[in-house]
């Protein structure tokens, strides 16, 4: 049996304030199986969160939890990291959140291979602030800001912060609660940045705006990609020892464990200079 | 010699390899040429697992064929079942009593009772097998620990074999983890004492029933407007009450597969497995 | 052992910090602020503390309150542009009650401007920058001892009162050399990893939970206590809330909490006010000038005098006040069209004059500007004075 892990909730807080159907709660659900998995204490755990629907599940989260500005979660994370390395530090983030507003940040987090491990929930629209275009709604989608479809192409973030140097990247869905639990366990165990990029749906705007149905419906249409994908996210063997494995590719979004890479972490580097007195 | 071959059965989870590696170990230290094979079936614990063992002055092949084994070691009934066939007429059947219901009977969840095989020894006998029924887990229950049943059970077939108590004892020393050795070597003996199960003819008990209880805390439950539990569970366990929020509405027809609690995202279904009493 | 040596403010900013426990620093290289990051980068190690160059100004300023959270005492330093930048997060911290240090070395803006010349313009944006009201502390050292004290002062205020303490100073005092009494480097290291304390928590830790007008201390993250922190209005438990009654009360607090005198060493100081009928009102550099033109204008016969706040924020409106009880005409020399100025009228102006002399050319106020703006506006000195006016 799956264990029931609302204990990691705050659950005089609950029920949270996200709209029925949505897909985000799926997500930090798998998370918290997976921190339960892992055995971490929830007094070594931290939960730092930008603005932006997902980032308030940090509040029902029973950790620290810090609920920052917009886009800016994980430079208030590294920060955190670098003063109590022995926390472990989850950074929620959304697309708008980390790929527009904090695109900055989350390249320089990946690129210092900050020991963090970064969830970004993606579910191609700002829903906080009524349905706009985030900068993973891919071109000709519908949105409040896009009424003609969207005329932008979108970012893939795993091939951003592959590029920016994060050595662990990985991409799943709602969907597969199972596989993405697999997918943050892993993440969670790696020394250095982790992204993890969720697919998650907006029903109320997205789903709306496309006329592609509710909750369940926005599931089936992820279980139509879980269909190619679903071995390979549980494939140990997906990542090749050099990393650069192949991954499905659906609709331009690859899944999966995406690129593994072993590099100093810059939290152990800075506390090592500090040990040695400051000689190189 | 002629060489022996024997199976070790059973189901994911019961010690089906490690039973099997202290025969093959037994087998090194008397000095046999051994073979040994596996088919782990579903690597998830409820499987059906077998090992195949051969041993003698020298053996070829690991594999054994259907009507030529001397002993199959079953450590589950229904996987007895499935593997007599290969015993030869006159072939020794050990089989632990326990039950334990496999995935694949899981496929008639609704009416899977029926679909557990009876516990009909004389039937088999009938077939022309030794058949030995043992409550080995029943024995390692007693002993402390559930798990050492495979440990029991080899107890019990061990006087059919040619090897000295001394050499199991070093075949037990030499595979199971050092801080249980002690604890297998008793389950060892007391399996060598244990008497032949006595089952009745027509004895036809089945494993108990898996029950789930489907929670769904109302207050964090966003109702119709949401509705994925009731959508995705498989059975129809989930409708929605008058209040409009989810509700187990066919409690009983759970197969605790979860995947309403998993995807439910306002944490707000739980489902338990009822443990039976008595 | 401390000891007298010639340093540059932007160093005795560096080791004030230091000296006060500071063991975290996170900035972006800026004209004419680099040099404390640069100090501090070469420090910090030593002391066992931790330097981070991070992307830009706004994430400098997150990642100190996050290292404050941490436990660790945090500072960043930057100049004009990056100023503006971090004012998102300097509302952030007013709001959540983070302590946190940001110096502000002044070079003339607007925008990229004159980034080497020294300026006084940044005074309103310190105290108004982000949106919304909330409390803010701005301290203003005039030369390089006042910069290491003043600067060790921030961290023991923003501790006290959860708050951001901003030190800001300009140009000349960044740059300029001159003899400071600063701790060894030894001392500083003897005391190490040094750690905000956390208090005990019994039972649930409320962190926005005030008594006497001031909120409880902060507990680190990682110290055993899990609580919330967000930069929404929240209640005293750290959780929003959109009750009316609780946020008012909570804003109402937040902006009551720091006290005009937020520390003994950092009242005003006044030099020959006691019998001035003219004062000059001046800080950082441009005091410094104010200094030299009161002494002349009192050699000239003058009875001038000199209010010179530490404190520009919240405004020292008691010493002010009283000082308007005596004093019919304020001077308030700045290098800015009036900043500082409107905050002396709002205060004063009801009872005395007040009068302004700027100067926004990229280079400071000299004490025969301000001598001639004093007497200007101050009444008819004896004829015998009168034929020494300046040279």
């Amino acid at each position: 049996m799956i264990p029931d892990v609302r204990g990691y909730l705050r659950e005089n807080r609950m029920p949270h304030i996200l709209c029925p159907g949505c897909g985000h709660g799926i997500v930090l659900g798998a998370l918290l199986r997976a921190v339960h998995a892992l055995g971490i204490p929830q007094d070594r755990l931290a939960v730092v969160a930008g603005i932006g629907c997902s980032s308030r599940l940090a509040g029902y989260v029973d950790a620290c939890t810090l609920h920052t500005t917009h886009g800016r979660a994980l430079a208030f994370a590294a920060g955190l990291k670098l003063a109590r390395p022995e926390l472990v530090v989850i950074v929620l983030t959304g697309d708008g959140d980390g790929l527009s507003i904090g695109g900055n940040h989350l390249i320089h987090a990946a690129r210092r291979n900050v020991d963090l491990t970064c969830i970004l929930f993606n579910n191609a629209v700002y829903g906080m602030t009524g349905g706009q275009v985030a900068p993973t709604t891919q071109p000709g989608w519908v949105a409040s800001t896009a009424p003609y479809g969207h005329p932008e192409p979108a970012f893939d973030g795993c091939a951003l912060v592959q590029g920016a140097g994060g050595t662990f990247v990985a991409r799943s869905m709602a969907y597969d609660p199972r596989g993405l639990q697999a997918i943050l366990t892993e993440a969670l165990e790696h020394r250095g940045f982790s992204y993890v990029e969720v697919l998650t749906d907006c029903p109320v705007y997205f789903g709306r705006y496309n006329r592609l149905g509710e909750g369940p419906e926005l599931l089936w249409s992820q279980k139509a990609r879980f269909g190619e994908v679903g071995q390979m996210l549980r494939d140990k063997r997906f990542v090749t020892p050099d990393g650069t494995a192949p991954a499905g590719r659906v609709e331009g979004l690859r899944f999966g464990i995406l690129h593994r890479a072993e590099r100093p972490e810059f939290t152990h580097v800075c506390w090592s200079q500090v040990r040695r007195g400051g000689d190189p | 010699m002629q060489t022996r071959n024997v199976l070790v059965v059973g189901v994911g989870g019961q010690g089906v390899l490690l039973a099997s590696n202290v025969l093959a170990a037994a087998c090194l230290a008397r000095g046999y040429d051994v073979k040994k094979s596996e088919v782990k079936g579903m690597a998830q614990r409820g499987g059906a697992v077998v090992s195949f063992v051969r041993y003698g002055e020298r053996v070829h092949s690991p594999l054994v064929e259907r009507g030529r084994a001397d002993l199959v070691l079953s450590l589950e009934w229904a996987e007895a079942l499935r593997w007599a066939a290969y015993l030869r007429p006159g072939g020794v059947l050990a089989v632990d009593l326990v039950r334990i219901l496999p995935p694949a009977a899981q496929l008639d969840h609704r009416t899977w009772q029926a679909s557990y095989p009876a516990v009909e020894v004389e039937r088999l006998r009938q077939a022309g097998w030794d058949v030995r029924p043992y409550e080995a887990s029943r024995c390692a229950a007693e002993l402390g620990d559930g798990r050492m049943a495979n440990v029991v059970l080899l107890g019990a077939v061990s006087r059919e074999l040619e090897f000295t108590v001394e050499e199991w004892e070093q075949a037990l020393r030499e595979v199971v983890p050092e801080q249980v050795v002690e604890a297998n070597l008793r389950a060892f003996h007391a399996g060598r004492e244990l008497p032949l199960a006595s089952v009745s003819p027509g004895d036809v008990r089945r494993p108990a029933a898996r029950t789930f209880r489907v929670e769904v805390t109302a207050s964090w439950c966003k109702g119709r407007s949401c509705g994925i539990c009731v959508r995705v569970c498989p059975e129809e366990v989930l409708a929605f009450g008058p209040d409009d929020r989810a509700t187990a509405a066919s409690p009983d027809r759970c197969t605790g597969c979860q995947l309403c609690q998993l995807l439910c995202p306002d944490f707000a279904v739980v489902v338990r497995e009822e443990v039976a009493v008595g | 052992m401390a000891r007298l040596r010639l340093v540059r403010g932007n160093t005795a900013c560096a080791y004030g910090a230091l000296s006060a426990g500071c063991r975290f620093y996170a900035g972006y290289p800026i004209t004419p602020s680099s040099e404390v990051a640069e100090e501090m980068a070469r420090l910090l190690p030593r002391v066992g503390g931790v330097f981070v160059q991070m992307e830009d100004e706004i994430a400098s300023l997150a990642a100190c309150i996050g290292a404050s959270l941490g436990g660790l005492r945090s500072m960043t330093a930057t100049s004009g542009p990056g100023f503006t930048l971090m004012q998102e997060h300097l509302g952030y911290a007013a709001l959540a009650e983070i302590p946190c240090v940001v110096v502000d070395v002044m070079r003339l803006g607007p925008s990229t401007g004159f980034p080497t010349a020294p300026a006084q313009g940044d005074v309103l944006q310190a105290r108004w920058g982000s949106h919304g009201d909330y409390p803010m502390v701005v301290l203003a050292p005039a030369g390089v001892q006042e910069v290491f004290e003043l600067t060790a002062a921030a961290f023991e205020v923003a501790d006290r009162l959860r708050t951001p303490v901003v030190v800001l100073y300009d140009e000349v005092v960044g740059h300029m050399m001159e003899p400071a009494t600063l701790p060894d480097l030894s001392e500083l290291v003897a005391s190490g990893t040094w750690r905000r304390p956390s208090p005990p928590v019994q039972g649930t830790y409320l962190p926005y939970a005030y008594s006497e007008g001031t909120p409880p201390p902060l507990v680190s993250f990682g110290e055993g206590t899990r609580y919330h922190i967000t930069g929404l209005i929240h209640d005293e438990s750290g959780f929003p809330t959109q009750d009316p009654g609780k946020v008012g009360e909570m804003l109402r607090r937040l902006n009551e909490k720091v006290p005009e005198v937020p520390a003994d060493q950092l009242h005003p100081e006044g030099v020959a006010t006691e019998d001035a009928e003219v004062v000059v009102v001046a800080y950082g550099i441009t005091a410094r000038a104010a200094r030299a033109a009161v002494r002349q204008a009192r050699e000239l016969g003058v009875r001038a005098g000199l209010f010179r706040p530490r404190v520009l924020w919240p405004s020292p409106a008691t010493a002010l006040r009283e000082l308007s009880g005596r004093v019919g005409m304020f001077v308030v020399a700045e290098m800015n069209f009036g900043q500082w100025a409107r905050e002396v009228e709002r205060l004063v102006g009801r009872w005395a004059e007040v009068v302004t002399v700027n100067q926004v050319d990229g280079t400071p106020l000299s004490p025969r500007t301000i001598l001639e703006r004093v007497l200007e506006v101050s009444s008819p000195v004896p004829s015998t004075a009168a034929g020494r006016r300046i040279s």
